[in-house]
């Protein structure tokens, strides 16, 4: 490699930390997409950049076998037939002959490939239907072979070797669900904040992980050693002894799988929050007492069609009996603009975070998802001895829960008609939006439970997207309004007899723990790998001294004095 | 060199998975195995890039032929795909 204006290895990059735990491994590239200009790229001899085309060519194959397998194992054999006309361009005749022609006249591989490939795009281009689409398949195959020949091999983010750690320019949450906490040491992205998608995926999977590490991170080799150090809340380059020891020091907090109580007696609830069966197992060897949000979008992306009411029952059973003991609670569908679905057709909108989503679209354009989600449920909850509960996302409106609740009945009546076992689950409300807040009354009056989601909660009331670091200040649940909110939320549910519990981030920070017992919430959810850390902070509290804490808290006008009033 | 005229039935015609089909069988042959609109110059069979490139539809006639020490069975395997109803199409299997 030439060392033209290459940038320096740093030696160490920060970000955000968004997991308490830190690994130590190698660094794996995952690049996606792109590759550099094939102008851009300088010939060898016409030997070595046919040995480098022919090289390509292979790890094109062998990556488009593994695609082609694992679609037609994971979707059909009808979607798999894709990879298979690719593979035929891949080893077409002419193609090859017109890339080692160019090569012959001295070309580096990569211009070869983008020239012989383009003329044939062109080629089909110009025809219709679907010729048009043979350009789009050629496309991908030349993109594919341009970067493999940039040396960025797509690598399989369920077979990482032990030890990896993973850096990438952004993960989606589809790329970090695959990521296996054995193996993977940590992982650290460019891109990312706090409350992101992917920060929540790594602390429900348990891995270490820095988000938000900004350009820097890019001048760091494939190879390199490194150490994610959540401490100092840094990628550390050929971390020292010193470094080294700390990472790896024991992961040692006390897993209870009992469950807990102040010293003086007050029980909270402790859960984890999942979106796939496949966390039940991390949730209870973190020793939760249960499921405090079950995000069932997850079971809807990534897909062709939406799961039907038999998949999805199976589903929900799978979560019941791993917590005979315990409580489950499941969120119906909370979809909007802002997580592409193909087979839903969602709108595109100016502020999907405001428009047609959660129980909008779930008494709306997706009533028939409502509904088969709706009879799968009450259908699980008839099957098994665990106590379901079930929440509707982003209510702002009595009428918008009267209907939700209205439609539950429907189904229960429908499920009895045709003789079928079920049974109706505890109910409940998301309090995520100002209005919710304001109306806590009212629906603590209708239904069995509150939610706070703090995420949400303290996007809405501070009016800051939570995705954008510019504004992560504002969006955080310490805010006064954002505690005030919680606390009316707390003493409408209690005064009308429901129990309320909290399923944000807030709600996994060990430091909060007191102050949200003070506050009075009954069950705290939170991603697994801080279940531990909260149940050992809950049996060290007080609850006269939390609520006392949860007073003062409740008159700071400003953030700081939050906390400061938390961190005496 | 054996040439024969048969109506294209796959209703991808020569896209997609019959078009792969065909490439392949083409390629496990030694003999030289051409295909093309009925009257006209065949092209490569071996050629995804030729064949695709044809725009051949299903219910269009073609002609295939087949050249070298094999090509017997090359024409009767290239005859059976283009004849063949995709699979899937009619039920069979499953």
């Amino acid at each position: 490699m030439t060392v033209d204006e290459t940038q320096s290895t740093p030696e160490s990059v920060s970000g955000v930390s968004v997991t308490p735990l830190s690994g130590l491994g190698t660094v794996r590239w995952y690049r996606p997409e792109g590759h550099p200009s094939p102008e851009d790229a300088s010939a060898g001899s016409p030997e070595e950049e046919q040995q480098r085309f022919d090289d390509a060519r292979q790890l094109a194959r062998d990556e488009l076998e593994r695609e082609r397998e694992r679609t037609a194992e994971r979707v059909g054999d009808e979607e798999a037939a894709v990879f298979d006309a690719h593979l035929k361009f891949l080893e077409d005749p002419q193609l090859i002959e017109g890339i080692g022609d160019e090569i012959d006249a001295g070309e580096a591989a990569e211009l070869a490939v983008d020239r012989a490939y383009g003329d044939a795009i062109e080629q089909f281009e110009g025809m219709d239907g679907l010729m048009a689409e043979r350009a789009d398949d050629l496309r991908d195959i030349r993109d594919r072979l341009l970067r493999l020949l940039s040396g960025g091999e797509r690598i399989d983010l369920t077979a990482l070797p032990e030890g990896t750690i993973l850096l990438a320019e952004r993960l989606t949450p589809s790329d970090t669900a695959q990521l296996d906490p054995e193996a993977v040491a940590g992982f650290a992205t460019v891109t990312g904040g706090r409350t992101s998608h992917v920060a929540i995926f790594a602390r429900s999977l348990g891995i270490p992980a820095i988000v938000g590490a900004g350009d820097d991170l890019l001048n760091i080799p494939e190879g390199t050693a490194v150490a994610v150090d959540a401490e100092n809340e840094s990628v550390v380059v050929d971390p020292d002894e010193e470094v080294r020891e700390r990472v790896t020091a024991g992961r040692d907090v006390t897993v209870r799988e009992e469950r807990v109580e102040t010293r003086d007696g007050k029980e909270i609830e402790v859960a984890a929050n999942i979106g796939t069966t496949a966390e039940i197992d991390g949730a209870i060897g973190q020793g939760a007492d249960g499921v405090g949000l079950f995000r069932t979008e997850f079971l809807f992306l990534d897909r062709e069609s939406p799961p039907d009411e038999d998949e999805q029952f199976e589903t929900y059973v799978d979560a019941l009996e791993a917590f005979p003991e315990g409580r489950v609670v499941v969120r119906t569908l909370d979809i909007g603009g802002d997580k592409p679905i193909p087979y839903l057709e969602l709108p595109e909108e100016e502020n999907p975070f405001l428009g047609d989503r959660g129980i909008r679209r779930s008494l709306g354009d997706d009533a028939h998802l409502f509904e088969s989600q709706l009879r799968a449920l009450l259908r699980a909850a008839g099957a098994t001895d665990g106590t379901l509960s079930v929440m509707f996302p982003l209510v702002a409106t009595v009428d918008e829960l009267t209907a939700a609740l209205d439609e539950v009945d429907r189904v229960a009546e429908d499920l009895a008609d045709e003789g079928t076992e079920y049974a109706v689950p505890e109910l409940g409300v998301m309090v995520e939006t100002p209005a919710a807040v304001m109306m806590a009354e009212e629906f603590a009056e209708r239904v069995d439970f509150l939610s706070i989601g703090t995420n949400d909660l303290a996007q809405y009331v501070m009016a800051a997207d939570r995705e954008n670091d510019a504004v992560a200040h504002l969006h955080n649940p310490q805010q006064p309004a954002v505690l005030r909110a919680i606390r009316r939320s707390v003493e409408a549910a209690h005064e009308h007899g429901a129990w309320i519990g909290m399923c944000g981030e807030m709600a996994g920070d060990p430091a909060s723990t007191e102050l949200l017992v003070g506050l009075g919430l009954d069950e705290l959810s939170m991603s697994a790998v801080t279940v531990p850390a909260v149940k050992a902070n809950i049996t060290e509290i007080d609850s006269t001294d939390a609520a006392a804490v949860a007073d003062q808290a409740l008159t700071a006008a400003t953030k700081q004095h939050v906390t400061d009033t938390i961190d005496q | 060199m054996i040439e024969r005229t048969i109506t294209v039935v796959p209703e991808d015609g020569l896209h997609a998975r019959p078009a792969s089909q065909v490439v392949e069988a083409a390629n496990s042959y030694e003999s030289k195995v051409t295909v093309g609109p009925a009257g006209s110059d065949g092209v490569d069979a071996a050629s995804m890039l030729a064949v695709t490139g044809l725009g051949v539809g299903p219910g269009d006639e073609v002609d295939i032929t087949a050249d070298g020490p094999d090509e017997e069975a090359a024409i009767d395997d290239l005859e059976e795909i283009l004849t063949t109803p995709e699979h899937g199409d009619n039920g069979e299997e499953q």
